[in-house]
């Protein structure tokens, strides 16, 4: 099969999630004999081929008031290349990632008179809330993504109910397929992490990783750092990640002193280490349609403690391969992540059990086949 | 011929639909087959029985014009799609920006030659909206893949000349208060189609 994926990021860009998903499902359709093409931004018109995916770089304007109609821009140039690339090797359905792919994937769709498959990643209304008319164009937009589309894929069981009540969108529509993870990428990983730039020898390392904004929840872990520490005073929070770090650090610097640290900038390779090193990552999300960090730190054999919300509700298993935590509940936080440090060994025995958990359930290439899957029912 | 002219919305009295009305019409005279095809904003028009009227739904609400006009036009590109697999289109005729961004990737998809008329541009209207140079990109990208652009005066032939650089030879005015106009049009279309001889205009 030949899918076009439609996506505005795909490495080495990446803000979020959508371009590790789509260069790892990409990646591992090619390995299984498919065909991908992969239509995404750049600074410049380039093409690439890596990892047998071919990749097609088109720029967008600097002239856009906003980021819709950056995406609308984009999506026409996307078009364009999509038309000209049609005109050799014709696509045999367009994979759209997120509303910002949805004026770009759909154009293809009408022009070339493809099938459209949708994957919804996270929902405006979960996001931001659909308040404004800018808020509100975006959920439209993801809404005539979802009604375009012959078949819409969600990356979370609960969040397929919410897709399906957000946008109207038939039963028989909504496939839940989740994320995963390439266990070779942390498997052939070596861990060369200096422990004392981020912790001292007695120390455990508590981590954070994600984006510094409300919907991930720094703010409720952040208010539970006094008590977990004094409890725990071996408890060491370090926090990774993009966003509002300031804002974020200020205030826990406040309340936990050098008991936290906001290292900034983070490599992959480090934060495959620092996953590795440490006792437990934390999830504090409030809204969390999938999350991948439970499944990453799983990869790693670390345990995660993680609200009992969306997609965490799935990738965690409760006193097996990690801690629920109440969402936006500080207390309810402190006292999982207390009990997780109260007793490392059965820590550790959690992350083992995570491990072995997502190698059953969670590797690309069974969901790159459950992906095939559904572009055949969009084909028939 | 068959001949797409395509248009934000056709509706009576509009200095737009009035064009491409009457665009139409002519055209139809002269045994060619007109198809128009517009969104459908609910209201009426009155044309000739022997130009088609293919209007469409757009289920989206923007949060500007640029937004909706951009949705707007994949509708107008499944509309153009679905009346090609009935019947061959020769030529693509759009209309001001709205119609710009699809009409490039039709012609480029068919592989049909481009028409753009630009009543007016974005220079002209003040270049003080919102995403307006977005919307003056689309008049230099459609212009610049037309196979000619139809200037409705010499004030917007002079503003398609100084303010996206077009050529003198690519620019045709087709002034409608000036008798013949039509006739210039179809003139220009048989010249790139090549299929037909050239009518003289009768000024």
């Amino acid at each position: 099969m030949r899918p076009l994926f439609v996506t505005w990021e795909y490495p080495p860009y990446k803000a979020g999630g959508i371009a590790a998903h789509c260069e790892d499902l990409a990646t591992t359709l090619a390995d299984q004999g498919h065909e991908p093409v992969v239509l995404t931004y750049g600074d410049e018109q380039e093409t690439e081929y890596r990892d047998g995916v071919e990749i097609h770089r088109v720029p967008s304007t600097d002239s856009a008031d906003n980021t819709l109609s950056w995406s609308m821009h984009l999506g026409h140039q996307m078009e364009k290349k999509a038309v000209n690339l049609a005109k050799n090797n014709n696509f045999d359905l367009v994979h759209a990632h997120d509303w910002m792919a949805v004026p770009g994937a759909t154009g293809i769709k009408k022009t070339l008179g493809l099938p459209m498959v949708f994957t919804v990643h996270s929902t405006q209304k979960g996001r931001d809330g659909i308040e404004g008319q800018y808020q509100e164009t975006i959920h439209n937009l993801e809404w005539y993504g979802t009604y375009e589309a012959e078949e819409v894929i969600t990356v979370g069981r609960e969040f397929s109910e919410e897709v399906k009540h957000n946008y109207n969108v038939p039963e028989e529509k909504v496939n839940y397929i989740p994320n995963g993870v390439d266990l070779e990428k942390f498997d052939n990983h070596t861990n060369q992490l200096n422990y004392n730039d981020y912790a001292l020898d007695w120390e455990q390392i508590v981590l954070f990783v994600g984006r510094m904004y409300p919907q991930k929840g720094p703010g409720h872990l952040i208010e539970a750092m006094p008590q977990i520490i004094e409890e725990k005073p071996e408890a060491k929070f370090v926090m990774c990640g993009s966003g509002a770090t300031e804002h974020y650090k200020g205030i826990a610097k406040e309340v936990a002193g050098e008991k936290v640290h906001f290292p900034g900038y983070v490599s992959d390779q480090e934060l495959l280490s620092l996953m590795k090193s440490a006792e437990m990552t934390v999830a504090p999300s409030v809204y969390e349609p999938f999350g991948i960090v439970p499944l990453e730190a799983a990869a790693c054999q670390t345990a995660t403690v993680g609200s009992y919300t969306g997609g965490m509700k799935d990738t965690i298993i409760h006193e097996y391969t990690g801690l629920h935590t109440y969402p936006a509940d500080p207390n309810s936080i402190k006292n999982q992540v207390t009990r997780a440090l109260e007793d490392p060994g059965w820590t550790d025995w959690m992350g083992d059990k995570a491990r072995e958990r997502v190698e059953d359930n969670f590797r690309w290439e069974q969901i790159s086949a459950w992906t095939t899957g559904i572009y055949s029912d969009a084909l028939e | 011929m068959r001949i797409a002219y395509l248009v934000k919305n056709f509706t009576d009295g509009d200095d737009l639909s009035e064009y491409v009305k009457s665009l139409a019409e002519y055209a139809a005279s002269q045994g060619h087959d007109p198809c128009v095809i517009s969104f459908d904003d609910g209201s009426n028009y009155t044309v000739s029985d022997n130009v088609e009227v293919e209007r469409f739904q757009l289920h989206f609400d923007g949060d500007s014009l640029y937004t909706w006009a951009m949705m707007m036009n994949n509708e107008m590109k499944a509309k153009v799609v679905e009346k090609m697999k009935d019947e061959e289109i020769d030529i693509i005729h759009a209309n001001d920006w709205t119609t710009a961004p699809g009409a490039v990737n039709l012609s480029n998809h068919l592989e049909i030659p481009l028409f753009l008329t630009i009543h007016s541009t974005e220079n002209q209207r003040g270049f003080q909206g919102q995403n307006s140079q977005l919307i003056s990109d689309l008049e230099w990208e459609g212009t610049f893949e037309a196979d000619t652009v139809f200037a409705n005066n010499e004030d917007v032939k002079n503003s398609l000349l100084f303010d996206l650089d077009l050529t003198d030879e690519k620019v045709c005015v087709a002034d409608p208060l000036h008798d013949g106009w039509q006739e210039r049009i179809l003139n220009r279309y048989r010249e790139i189609i090549g299929k037909e001889e050239e009518v003289e205009v009768e000024v």
